[in-house]
């Protein structure tokens, strides 16, 4: 890890020498493009029919909704980093240390937990299954994590865990959809998009709510998971790819230049003034905002998104490989987009469905590579960002949309080939780091067998209410009007986990 | 009074000065009573508009539908003026000194001072709140809970346009309109020029711009604008584009929806909408047949296919998902979305609670939701019920077995022997069965016993019938099947052997006849099934009796053609089939909107503070389509009025679109929009395109649609309307219009959804190995709306353009602006495609000049002659790019298909400036 830390160091000459490239590029095309807009926004000595735009007294937002507004409370982060492993993982292999599974391991299941209780493919009576990892404690907090994160266990001091986290939901699509929007059905906008429309975004080159994704599939609920609900659609997420176009329809066209676009882009918005003069509609003012912002978001997104030219140091760390669509590469990705102003950066990562139907899934095995392959990433990430001094400004979220059951799947009443458990809804464990969080914490306890939560259970509303407030705002009061009524990310419940922050 | 006067006038009536006397006195008690009336209705409190206000912003949150404080509750009538937790009522009419509710606003004591923890009330507002009391306290409705009556139209002198008054019986709404701006101290903007009027009335009635043809004959002046506007309303494309809103509101997709999103044929559906808009069906009966047109008497197959409305609802084929919590999601998005689509009123708090502002009551939830609970549709992996669409051949084949049963039975077997072979129902769906032992629901989907298997499916009734018919299929040959009577030792309902298919398969059995509700016990025996095989896999079961006529000639080819038709697999679209009464399922309240904790049992009713229920109607969905379409309903008309009226103008009469209850904005004209929700009903008989036509014929549609900054200050909203609609065009309208301009677009109407060009690696759903594959030849450029819309990832250019991912009903695209709508029309190569076509038809124009082509390609995108100025700067443009693609030979072989014979760099400088004419601000909206 101390080797992670010095590829660091070396980093940062090499980042600031491109930035200064950038910022060449940026000034040019500020200038060309101003060249339309400027004087329609600042010169009030026109008159006529139509007028200029200060006449009309537009607020920033009318020309560009996503400009940056400042939270009705003095915030501790900028931006989320907020890392979903989409199926998931288990928490009794990875944080939940349960002894006393291992002592009734392949013991039938006490009835008085199955009681009344409904799973999704586990019938009758399971048996218990022990941690198919081993357990050690880590740095001066003491936190157990297992032998299956070997890179992440050393950085325990700087997270707060929560142990009994609960949902309501045992399916992965409205479960997903629960803890990314606060509803179970659709509908909703997702956290990012409240998010983004609360706050806009810093920077204009870059949309301000990304989604990446890795392991091959989108999240089971699709891209409901980062929609924008009814909220209007410019605070939906963006999904830039890893592979092709970063941004859908991002590259200019074959045998179009970068000259040729910028010859186009001013007719189009020299045409557009002369429009607005005769018209007179702000509308048209926000378009030829929207035409400036897309010519520099194509020069911006594809640098940022581009990790080809990341120095060797860089790719050892996170393990990324350039070209590929990775968790790592991701991981990577979101660091260079909230360095550069993006607000929110969404990774979902697929395949984390351990049911123990297959190898790929059976905890001991596909568990087990899909840990390495986060591992890593998500350390670098922790330390890149500290190291950056980003860190204080950031916060970062892990977790899935609920937990694993303490027994093993039999799946309607079958013995399993592999080692596997069910969707368990009363007790998983989340983490959070960043800004405003206490470090080397662990919140929240689970019974004996971690089926439960039997101290500091903390409710998926709990979560968005914690990350609204670090983001300065009160989750009661943030609220958008739909349908005659006042709509808020948390409903009508969450409260505020007070205990893990700093 | 009245009844004082004529008493008066008789007794007088005799002589001539009494005569004059009574004049008089007539006369003067007339002033009076219209003077007291008048001062009386100004010094009147009204409920509605005055009282509920301050009561929904102040009181409501803490004493209303959720939570009654003080056992108070401020909203329905009855809760008001009851005792509250002190054992008196807040309000005591006639008497506000008295009323808690007003002693406790002037309160100092901040413990016991209302609002609780809030700014105290301005004296303005406990000055109505008294006042209201004093007055009686007359509890009133909310305006839009009124039926709409017809209102006076305010006649004036119109200023409006240039005076082309020539369209009779069309100008109700430019006085409506006019009195509202008078007041506002605004005027009528002029007319329009002809051309962008043109163009504007195209786009918004046809979704295309206008054909060439129609152009000229607007431009010779050969063509009155009331004759343009029938032109364009009688058009098929008017269909596609009304039925583009219709499907937002239908929630219209080509998937299932949730994780797996598999792909389900609706388009019959969709087509559907497109041909009843076209024909101009009455709103009513399109209401009805899409909410009910399985219980219309013998409906027709279009009628079944408009049931599909309500089949939009997603389907959940997770593993490990229970079917019935996903049958009742579905009722529940139905009672939702109906209310939504044509009651403006929002339904889903009170599937929890009342609702808090509006007069909803939980348990009234639940009763509209009975409407909706006996379908036969339980969230199967097949999505049964499905209308079978028999090719010609096998339609001849089915008249035959009808012909045959009508002449050896009962008409009753001919109805279900007709049903069963079109939509093969009522049946029982193998999810029903429990308490496996060696056996398991397969995906928590489908039978599967394994040897010595055994289950048991419950609460069925065979109707007596003879016949049972097993759709399944099998991996191994001879599993013994046998169903008993209720138990283990039950008596043997039918036995037989199982055999490896080809597929799925639906065979005829012979079963036991039995009466009532039994329980079927099944068990599977075959030894040579491995351990935990499932020696079948059973989707359903149903009973039917044998075809009669046994034992004359030809019956066993009708039995076999019969047995074909079953087994035949048609195109097939999900439709509402009601449950039989035998299948009836009852309706609980779910406490706190929890699908597992049922309360009490509800009847199917409308909620109460709506109009009445004719017991005429069927107590089913029939009648709640009656109920929703009579002319007493309050919501209904407004409904579509209002949003039609928002698609014309970008806002409605009322602005919150998805919402008329007490919470809503206030209609901006109150009584335009009840005149014309009177004439929809009333003078339309309920046509939508004669409301169309009412609309776009005023000359308030028809104004300018410039904004001088001082217009913009008073009202930047145009709420008023003294302005013309200037909006930007949907993601469907850009480009089908960018297509029709490049001569791309193909007028192939309906049919299979198409797949048009979209970037690799969109789809990843998990589980689900379907991907988008290219369509060939013009289905390549069909209109959008034809374009396949998967639920968990729409085409990616018209999300960017707002469209929706249709999982749920939305009433209201709102309009954004974002870079990424410019990436898609600068860089999307279906946008450059139309850039390359439309500058090949430049440069056929040009004639050696490069701005005939400039001057014709602008016309053929705006409509309207380009300025000087904007023709030099596209001229500009050409000469930079001409020069750049001579100097640049690869690039110009880049930007021009190998296919295209002319390669020149003329012509890949005219891509270029076609490529910027469909990025013009202009291009993109509406004039």
């Amino acid at each position: 890890m101390k080797n992670l830390q010095n590829l660091l160091r070396d980093l940062e000459l090499q980042r600031l020498e491109k930035q200064t490239r950038r910022h060449f590029m940026l000034d040019c095309v500020t200038k060309f493009g101003g060249l339309a807009l400027a004087p329609l926004l600042f010169s009030c000595e026109q008159s006529g029919t139509s007028g200029s735009a200060l006449e009309m007294k537009l607020s920033e937002r009318d020309l560009n909704p996503l400009s940056p507004l400042p939270p009705p409370f003095l915030p501790k982060v900028k931006s989320v980093i907020y890392l979903h492993m989409a199926g998931s993982p288990s928490q009794l292999e990875l944080f939940d240390y349960k002894p006393d599974l291992i002592k009734y391991d392949n013991k039938p299941c006490p009835e008085s937990l199955l009681e009344g209780r409904k799973f999704a493919f586990i019938r009758g009576t399971p048996n218990l299954l022990g941690p198919q990892s081993k357990f050690s404690q880590h740095g001066e907090s003491g936190a157990w994590v297992s032998d299956f994160l070997p890179h992440f266990s050393k950085l325990t001091d700087e997270v707060a865990f929560l142990k009994a986290v609960h949902t309501d939901q045992f399916n992965h699509g409205p479960a997903q959809l629960f803890m990314q929007t606060g509803s179970p059905r659709l509908g909703r906008p997702s956290l990012g998009s409240w998010v983004t429309y609360g706050l806009g975004t810093e920077n204009q080159n870059l949309p301000g709510f990304v989604v990446l994704t890795s392991g091959g599939k989108t999240p089971d609920a699709g891209k409901s998971v980062w929609g924008g609900g009814f909220l209007p659609s410019v605070y939906q997420g963006v999904q830039c790819r890893s592979k092709g176009d970063p941004v859908l329809y991002l590259e200019d066209p074959k045998g179009i230049s970068r000259n040729l676009k910028k010859s186009v882009i001013s007719t189009i918005n020299k045409i557009n003034a002369e429009e607005f003069e005769s018209y007179g509609d702000p509308e048209i003012l926000a378009r030829i905002n929207q035409y400036e912002m897309a010519y520099k978001m194509q020069i911006e997104v594809p640098e940022v998104m581009n990790i080809n030219d990341e120095p060797e140091p860089v790719h050892t760390l996170y393990g990324t490989q350039p070209g590929q669509e990775s968790f790592a590469n991701n991981c990577l990705l979101a660091r260079k987009l909230v360095e550069k102003g993006v607000r929110f950066v969404q990774l979902y990562d697929w395949g984390w469905d351990s049911h123990g139907t297959d190898h790929d899934n059976a905890l001991d095995l596909g568990f087990r590579n899909k840990c390495r392959e986060i591992d890593r990433p998500i350390s670098a990430l922790l330390l890149d960002l500290k190291q950056r001094g980003l860190l204080d400004e950031t916060l970062v979220v892990w977790g899935g949309e609920f937990g694993r059951t303490p027994m093993q799947e039999n799946r309607e009443g079958k013995r399993m080939g592999f080692k596997g458990r069910d969707h368990h809804v009363d007790a998983f464990t989340m983490w959070m780091a960043g800004g405003g969080i206490k470090k080397g914490i662990s919140h929240g306890l689970t019974d004996d067998f971690g089926f439960s939560g039997i101290e500091g259970r903390v409710s998926v509303h709990d979560i968005h209410a914690t990350i609204l407030h670090l983001l300065g705002f009160d989750h009661e009061k943030f609220t958008y009007d739909f349908q005659g009524r006042p709509f808020r990310l948390t409903d009508v419940e969450g409260e505020i986990i007070k205990e893990i922050l700093a | 009074m009245l009844f004082g006067i004529s008493n008066l006038g008789y007794q007088l009536y005799p002589t001539m000065a009494k005569q004059r006397f009574l004049v008089f006195i007539t006369f003067a008690l007339a002033i009076g009573i219209f003077l007291s009336v008048y001062i009386n209705r100004k010094d009147q409190v009204d409920f509605s508009t005055e009282v509920k206000p301050i009561l929904n912003n102040n009181c409501i949150s803490c004493h209303g539908g959720v939570k009654k404080n003080g056992e108070f509750s401020v909203l329905f009538e009855d809760e008001a003026f009851a005792p509250t937790k002190s054992g008196f009522p807040a309000i005591i009419p006639g008497d506000p000194k008295n009323s808690p509710l007003i002693q406790r606003l002037h309160e100092t004591d901040p413990e016991l001072r209302m609002p609780y923890g809030r700014a105290a009330l301005t004296e303005t507002e406990i000055k109505t709140l008294h006042k209201w009391i004093k007055q009686g306290a007359k509890w009133g409705k909310h305006w839009a809970y009124y039926p709409v009556q017809k209102p006076e139209v305010p006649l004036a002198n119109l200023k409006a346009g240039n005076g082309t008054k020539n369209e009779k019986n069309y100008l109700g709404v430019d006085y409506f309109i006019q009195q509202k701006l008078e007041k506002n101290e605004l005027g009528f903007s002029e007319q329009e020029e002809p051309l962008k009027l043109l163009r504007r009335v195209s786009m918004d009635i046809t979704g295309l711009p206008p054909s060439e043809n129609l152009k000229k004959q607007w431009e010779s002046g050969a063509l009155s604008y009331e004759a343009l506007v029938d032109q364009l309303l009688d058009s098929p494309a008017y269909g596609e584009k009304w039925a583009s809103w219709w499907l937002d509101l239908a929630r219209y997709a080509d998937t299932k929806g949730y994780e797996r999103d598999v792909s389900r044929t609706m388009w019959p559906y969709r087509d559907w909408v497109i041909k009843a808009f076209n024909q101009d069906m009455a709103f009513d009966q399109f209401t009805v047949e899409q909410l009910a047109g399985d219980l219309l008497p013998n409906p027709s197959e279009s009628q079944l296919i408009a049931t599909a409305f309500h089949r939009n609802t997603m389907n959940n084929d997770e593993g490990g998902t229970e079917d019935e919590e996903f049958r009742v999601a579905a009722v529940l998005d139905r009672v939702g979305t109906t209310f939504e689509v044509w009651q403006s009123t929002t339904m889903a708090c009170v599937q929890c609670h009342s609702h808090p502002y509006d007069p909803f009551k939980h348990e009234e939830f639940f009763q509209a939701a009975a409407f909706f609970n006996n379908t036969r549709d339980e969230d199967t992996h097949d999505e049964e019920p499905k209308l079978r669409f028999y090719e010609p051949e096998q339609k001849v084949q089915i008249n035959t077995i009808k012909d045959w049963v009508a002449k050896n039975g009962s008409t009753n077997e001919v109805r279900k022997i007709n049903d069963f072979l079109a939509f093969q129902e009522p049946k029982y769906q193998a999810h029903l069965a429990e308490d496996f032992v060696n056996g398991e629901l397969i995906d928590t989907k489908w039978l599967g016993l394994w040897h010595n298997g055994s289950c048991y499916i419950k609460n069925v009734d065979t109707q007596g019938s003879d016949q049972l018919l097993l759709h399944y299929w099998a991996d191994l040959d001879g599993t013994e099947l046998t169903i008993r009577n209720g138990n283990p030792n039950g008596e043997i309902l039918s036995q037989f052997t199982i055999n490896k298919t080809e597929g799925r398969l639906t065979q005829s059995i012979p079963f036991k006849k039995v009466t009532g509700n039994i329980n079927l016990y099944i068990t599977a025996e075959n030894p040579k099934a491995r351990k935990q095989q499932a020696t079948s896999t059973i989707e359903w079961l149903a009973f039917v009796n044998t075809l009669p006529g046994e034992n004359q000639d030809g019956y066993l080819e009708i039995q076999n053609q019969f047995q074909a038709l079953l087994n035949s697999k048609p195109l097939s679209l999900p439709i509402m089939i009601e449950n039989p009464p035998y299948m009836r399922r009852e309706t609980h309240v779910f406490e706190r909107g929890n699908w597992l904790l049922n309360g009490e049992e509800v009847q199917a009713n409308t909620p109460e503070s709506l109009n009445t229920w004719n017991p005429d109607w069927p107590q089913n969905r029939l009648g709640l389509a009656y109920w929703l379409t009579d002319p007493e309903n309050p919501l209904t008309s407004r409904t579509a009025v209002n949003r039609i009226w928002d698609q014309l103008f970008g806002r409605g009469l009322v602005n919150s679109i998805e919402d008329m209850g007490t919470q809503s904005d206030p209609p901006s004209h109150p009584e335009l929009l009840d005149y014309l929700s009177w004439q929809l009903m009333h003078e339309f008989d309920w046509s939508v395109k004669k409301l169309i036509k009412a609309i776009v014929l005023s000359d308030t549609y028809k104004q300018k649609s410039q904004i001088s900054p001082s217009l913009y200050q008073k009202d930047p909203d145009n709420k008023w309307y003294a302005r013309g609609p200037r909006i930007r065009l949907s993601g469907e309208q850009i480009r089908d219009q960018a297509l029709a301009v490049a001569g791309l677009l193909s007028p192939k109407m309906y049919g299979p959804a198409v797949m048009p060009f979209q970037p690799e690696g969109i789809w990843q759903s998990v589980y689900n190995g379907e991907k988008w594959t290219l369509s060939e030849g013009e289905d390549q450029y069909r209109r959008a709306i034809y374009t396949f819309l998967k639920r968990t990832s729409p085409y990616p250019s018209m999300m960017t353009f707002d469209a929706g991912s249709r999982e749920v009903c939305i009433s209201k695209r709102i309009v954004t602006n974002t870079p990424l709508q410019a990436l898609v029309t600068l860089n999307d190569p279906v946008y450059m495609e139309a850039a390359l076509f439309l500058g090949k038809k430049m440069k056929k124009m040009a004639k050696n000049d490069p701005s005939n082509a400039i001057a014709f390609g602008y016309e053929q995108c705006i409509l309207i002659p380009i300025t000087p100025t904007k023709k030099q700067s596209l001229l500009d443009l050409y000469e930079i790019a001409l020069s750049n693609y001579k100097n640049d030979p690869e690039a110009l072989e880049e930007l021009i298909s190998k296919d295209e014979k002319d390669r020149s760099p003329e012509f890949g400088a005219y891509v270029l400036v076609a490529n910027a004419l469909m990025n013009l601000d202009e291009f993109l909206t509406k004039p």
